[in-house]
């Protein structure tokens, strides 16, 4: 069990750090406001996805006070306000030889119940907004710790995951009521604005980190806030690390917001800095710190980040063609390809008369894209990172030294960050960091589990910063409906998705293939296929030839839910 | 000793940053790109060695074609100091109409021990004449010549490239781009937003820099602006291996006997490959982003720094040369492939578009591509352009352009008015604030909550300010500071120092290769493969010509 134990002088560094904060005040803060502009509370519960059935009606705010003369809402609001807090830093993650590795990274501050469960951390307003309920303040390395996750020689990975459940907070961490803002009056009735305290921050932030980063999953018309608190990178004192987020793949993102340091800010240590996006077109995008881009990407600090499409909201039994030209009388959410070259999701050519209705869980159907036809659907879906650790960079990384950029070698290729067969152990996998305690540091499972006749949709991303990998399906066949966040379709509206068993993506790129096991014949419950790379040398652990970019997929009689964390029954 | 290595690595990449970066905005003032080429149809070209300069202070041997007589012209016009020397990496642009029969003389200057060399040109139907008899074209033997000629069949982008020991020509420099340019570009490629956009360049003294006003002669490959990239990674020990056999006695006493001698010849291992250097138009960050033509780089004459207005419709012409692909990741927007080789991608009717849209795309060695790019900031769901309805901060003239119109079209933008600073605005998220508290002169209410300037660090290209326009930084970065009339206003805030124009607020996005180890030079980042993409103001004059 030694080297799952990291030995480092941090008696000696912790102080050094704190100091920092005491001598040059931290200015965190989270922001989820309950009302905006494009969702006014007094209209739409903020809190819920509306079903859609056409665009949104607005009307001009008036001009008062040298303010207004905008667009708001009046009646059918679509969409809800969606919130998240990520931490900036570093962690630890464990390979699947046992190695421990040093990472920069994001972790999750809010949302820990639902990542603990490889779910998404975003949050509507009511539960991000939560305060923190037990008794016991939150320890440090919560979730795990409440958990009681412990390094037990006694399972199978070496460690005990602990029970997930019983920490089920979905909170921003450190929200308290600001006291100043509400007069001074006590915390009674006291505001809930954003206002926290920076001690939980640093308690549970610091030495959190995660790989992938905590999962972001929204809906077309929400508002995303998401904040990003820099705790400061403990094992490396010696960088002043800023960090940000790049929301790869927007379009028509804003410059400022796009989180590239040369062209915007960069949150200093001590920081919060909220990002605010109305939600793009439905696709598979992905985030990642962009300091230094080919030193924080190899050291960790890549999420993923999926924007589910407005045709799952449709109500039953209303005609998907009909729901896409509902979106074409916006001019917002239309694709009219005669005056718009950048849009897939024009209405499709054939009208195939599909209607919205159950899935194989008997959930409302869920669709990759706005397409129309049906073309797209899914009954479970599970995003899927690829990524590649070089050790070497990791470990000079966690030294004092400087980095070099043309040996790097990955030799760690992982799927949501942890190699076979890591992939395939449910539940949230825990390391034990520096400060002692255990951290779930790679909550993401990789466990393909489809219903019976069922089909899954896989968001595929690679972030790797050095290579281009190929993921092979042996056996079940793959239907590519999406590249790059866009709906594989002609300026006509034929569909140009394609059957294959085999794709390949380089770094900063992602695809939506569907994993299509609807042949009942071929495909029965119990069987197990196996995903990977046919790129052999991926196929290790470092020294370990057995391992790396695989996965496996299983054909349930059932599922419990629609992605990670679900169980095959 | 741990201390010492901390204070190096700590100080290497805070001095290697800072020089650099300052270094590029010294330098990138008010570079653009544009396509500049060479026009024909006949090309005399010769390949011969030189140095390149790389941002980490070396100048590497290298190959390249180059023009072994004056060009015939060059394209587009204006572009200030243009010359075609003779070794550039890459070669020269060859810009020709389509339907053109071409003719490329090339002569061999190589040193002799580098043998033979030819040039490939994958796409056209190719005649040779004279040369020596190579594996897969024709070749000139040292000091000699050999001609390609073909009809410029198709339009499109291509790249050629050294026939003759690819492994080693390719990577020492040996190619370049042809650009076929349409022979009847379509008429609404003249009408519409490409007239209206014609007119707003015009109205702000704006030339046009454009090659044609179509990629093909479809009428769904109209453009607005255009630029070339060509993507190729560097091993300089291959270089070194190569400048020292060169320059070796023996060899140069045996090649003196004639260029057949036995022993007269080149041993470069070209495997294992390791390259340092990443470039794009044969240069790195920073120097990319440098002027077309710049002095500082007599071999490396065109550079990557591409600028544009919302709504623009962007032709991005790209080649993939060297042995690796690279992702190429455009922020900001998606690229819709045009074409790739010359081929374009259509629906089965051959009516409209089929090419697929990607936010990353790969360059792929041998393989060229041509796609569309715009930007617009619609559905950001703010003002872009910080607008409110009533800027009259008391005590301070009001700013006309902080409360301008915004009248949408069919398609909800702004082009009524082609002068209009806001012009191709996106209307639906007019006047709407951003700011809850903002600083300045832009309205309250909106949803996010700027923090203190203090806990950022401020990039070289922000404007210092969340918006767009020539008076956005004044108005929201300081109180009681609605108008550029206004001498108590500062446009810096601070720690800033700009490569943004000072005279506009442009929107900087970067592109770059998102292996994102190749954006960095010889072990230093940033380097390589790396460019900022400005998307500037209506009003601010993008100059090709610098």
């Amino acid at each position: 069990m030694g080297n799952r134990k990291v030995r480092t002088p941090l008696s000696i560094l912790l102080p050094i750090c704190l100091a920092t904060f005491a001598a040059h005040a931290q200015s965190f803060r989270v922001q989820c406001p309950t009302s905006t502009i494009t969702h006014p509370s007094t209209v739409t519960n903020v809190n819920a996805e509306p079903a859609y059935n056409g665009p949104t009606v607005f009307a001009t705010v008036p001009v008062a006070n040298g303010q207004g003369g905008y667009l708001t809402p009046t009646s059918n609001v679509n969409g809800a306000i969606k919130c998240q807090q990520i931490s900036g830093g570093d962690g630890y993650s464990t390979m699947a030889d046992g190695t421990q590795t040093f990472m920069f990274s994001f972790g999750p501050l809010s949302g820990l119940a639902d990542i603990a469960n490889g779910l998404p951390g975003t949050q509507f307003p009511t539960a991000f907004n939560s305060l923190y309920p037990y008794p016991t303040p939150l320890q440090p390395g919560d979730p795990a710790t409440t958990d009681k996750a412990s390094d037990s020689p006694y399972t199978q990975g070496g460690y005990q995951e602990g029970a997930p459940g019983a920490f089920a907070w979905n909170g921003a961490v450190g929200l308290v009521p600001d006291v100043d803002a509400n007069n001074g009056s006590g915390t009674a009735g006291a505001l809930i604005d954003g206002h926290v305290d920076p001690r939980q921050i640093m308690d549970v932030g610091v030495m959190n980190g995660n790989i992938p980063a905590p999962l972001i999953g929204i809906d077309e018309d929400d508002e995303l806030f998401l904040t990003l608190t820099n705790v400061g990178m403990i094992m490396r004192p010696d960088l002043f690390e800023q960090h940000t987020v790049h929301f790869h793949g927007y379009p028509n993102a804003s410059s400022f917001y796009d989180g590239v340091p040369d062209a915007s800010v960069a949150i200093n240590i001590g920081g919060s800095f909220t990002y605010y996006y109305l939600s793009p077109d439905a696709g598979t995008y992905f985030y990642h710190c962009h300091i230094t881009p080919p030193e924080h990407l190899q050291m960790g600090m890549v999420g993923q980040l999926y924007v589910r499409p407005r045709q799952n909201r449709l109500a039953s039994g209303t005609s998907l063609y009909a729901g896409l030209q509902f979106q074409q009388s916006d001019l917002r959410t239309a694709c009219s390809p005669a005056n718009d070259i950048l849009c897939s999701a024009t209405l499709p050519a054939i009208n195939t008369g599909t209607a919205q209705g159950p899935d194989k869980l008997g959930n409302p159907q869920k669709y990759a894209y706005n397409d129309g036809d049906g073309s797209t659907a899914y009954d479970v879906e599970y995003p899927l990172q690829m990524h590649g650790f070089d050790p070497n960079f990791h470990f000079v990384g966690m030294t004092f030294n400087p980095e070099a950029f043309v040996d790097m070698k990955d030799k760690y290729f992982l799927l949501n960050g942890r190699s076979y067969p890591d992939t395939v152990r449910p539940g949230p996998q825990a390391t034990q960091s520096s400060d002692g305690k255990m951290h779930y540091s790679q909550p993401l499972p990789a466990i393909i589990n489809i219903p019976v006749g069922g089909k899954a949709l896989l968001r595929l991303v690679n972030l790797s910063v050095s290579e281009y990998h190929t993921i092979q399906s042996l056996g079940v066949p793959m239907k590519v409906v999406g590249w790059n966040a866009k709906l594989l379709r002609d300026q006509e509206g034929n569909n140009t998705e394609y059957y294959t068993n085999s794709i390949t993506l380089g770094g900063g790129e992602s695809l939506d293939a569907i994993l299509d096991a609807s042949n009942t014949a071929l495909f029965q419950p119990g069987q197990v296929f196996y995903l990977y790379s046919p790129n052999l040398d991926h196929l290790s652990n470092d020294a370990e030839n057995f391992g790396g970019l695989m996965t496996e997929v299983h054909i349930c009689n059932s599922v419990s839910s629609s992605t990670f964390g679900n169980t095959c029954n | 000793m741990r201390e010492m290595k901390k204070m190096n690595r700590a100080n290497s990449k805070t001095i290697q940053f800072c020089g650099w970066a300052v270094l590029a905005i010294v330098l990138t003032g008010s570079a653009f790109a544009a396509v500049p080429g060479i026009t024909g149809p006949t090309f005399n070209l010769t390949a011969q060695d030189a140095h390149l300069n790389q941002p980490d202070g070396s100048a590497v041997y290298s190959w390249g074609y180059g023009c072994s007589q004056k060009p015939s012209g060059f394209v587009p016009q204006g572009i200030a100091n243009a010359t075609c020397p003779s070794m550039q990496v890459p070669g020269p642009t060859l810009v020709v109409t389509e339907g053109q029969t071409v003719t490329v003389n090339l002569t061999n200057n190589l040193p002799a021990a580098a043998g033979n060399t030819s040039i490939l040109f994958p796409g056209f139907q190719v005649a040779t004449t004279g040369g020596v008899v190579g594996l897969i074209t024709q070749e000139a033997a040292p000091g000699g010549s050999v001609t390609y000629s073909f009809t410029a069949s198709s339009p499109g982008t291509r790249g050629y490239y050294s026939g003759t020991q690819g492994d080693l020509q390719v990577e020492m420099g040996l190619y370049g781009a042809i650009v076929v340019l349409p022979k009847n570009p379509p008429a609404n490629c003249s009408a519409g937003y490409h007239a209206s956009n014609l007119l707003a360049e015009q109205h702000w003294g704006e030339s046009d820099f454009r090659l044609s006003t179509a990629a093909y002669d479809h009428p769904s490959t109209c453009y607005d602006r255009e630029y070339l990239f060509q993507w190729a990674e560097m091993d300089s020990r291959i270089h070194r291996q190569a400048e020292a056999q060169v320059l070796d006695p023996t060899r140069v006493a045996l090649c003196a006997q004639g260029a057949a001698t036995a022993g007269c010849s080149l041993s470069v291992q070209t495997e294992p490959y390791h390259p340092a250097y990443f470039l794009i138009n044969g240069r790195s960050m920073p120097y990319l982003m440098d002027p077309n033509y710049a002095a500082e780089y007599p071999h490396q004459p065109y550079n990557g720094n591409p600028h544009m207005h919302p709504g623009e419709l962007v032709l991005i012409r790209t080649v993939g040369q060297g042995r690796w692909q690279h992702p190429f990741h455009e922020h900001a927007n998606h690229v819709r492939i045009l074409a790739r080789d010359g081929n374009l991608i259509l629906t089965p009717d051959g009516q409209a578009l089929a090419g697929i849209l990607m936010f990353n795309t790969d360059t792929t060695p041998g393989q060229a591509f041509d796609g569309i790019f715009y930007f617009t900031a619609r559905g950001l769901n703010w003002d872009a352009y910080g607008h409110h309805p009533a800027p009259n901060t008391p005590g301070s003239p009001a700013d006309a352009n902080a409360s301008l119109p915004c009248t949408p079209d069919a398609n909800g933008y702004n082009t009524g008015d082609p002068t209009a600073i806001n012009y191709f605005e996106w209307c639906q998220d007019h006047n709407k604030p951003l700011q809850v508290n903002p600083f300045g002169d832009v309205a309250a209410g909106g949803p996010a909550t700027l923090p203190d300037p203090n806990i950022f660090t401020n990039g070289a290209w922000y404007g210092g300010t969340p918006y767009l326009g020539p008076d956005a930084s004044l108005r929201a970065t300081a109180p009681a500071c609605d108008t550029t009339q206004n001498a108590g206003c500062t446009t810096l805030l601070p720690s800033n120092t700009q490569a943004n124009p000072a005279n506009e607020r442009g929107w900087a996005f970067m592109w770059h290769s998102h292996n994102e180890r190749e954006i960095t030079t010889n072990n230093v980042f940033p380097g390589g493969m790396l460019m900022m993409m400005l998307v500037d103001s209506r009003e601010f004059v993008i100059d090709e010509s610098l």
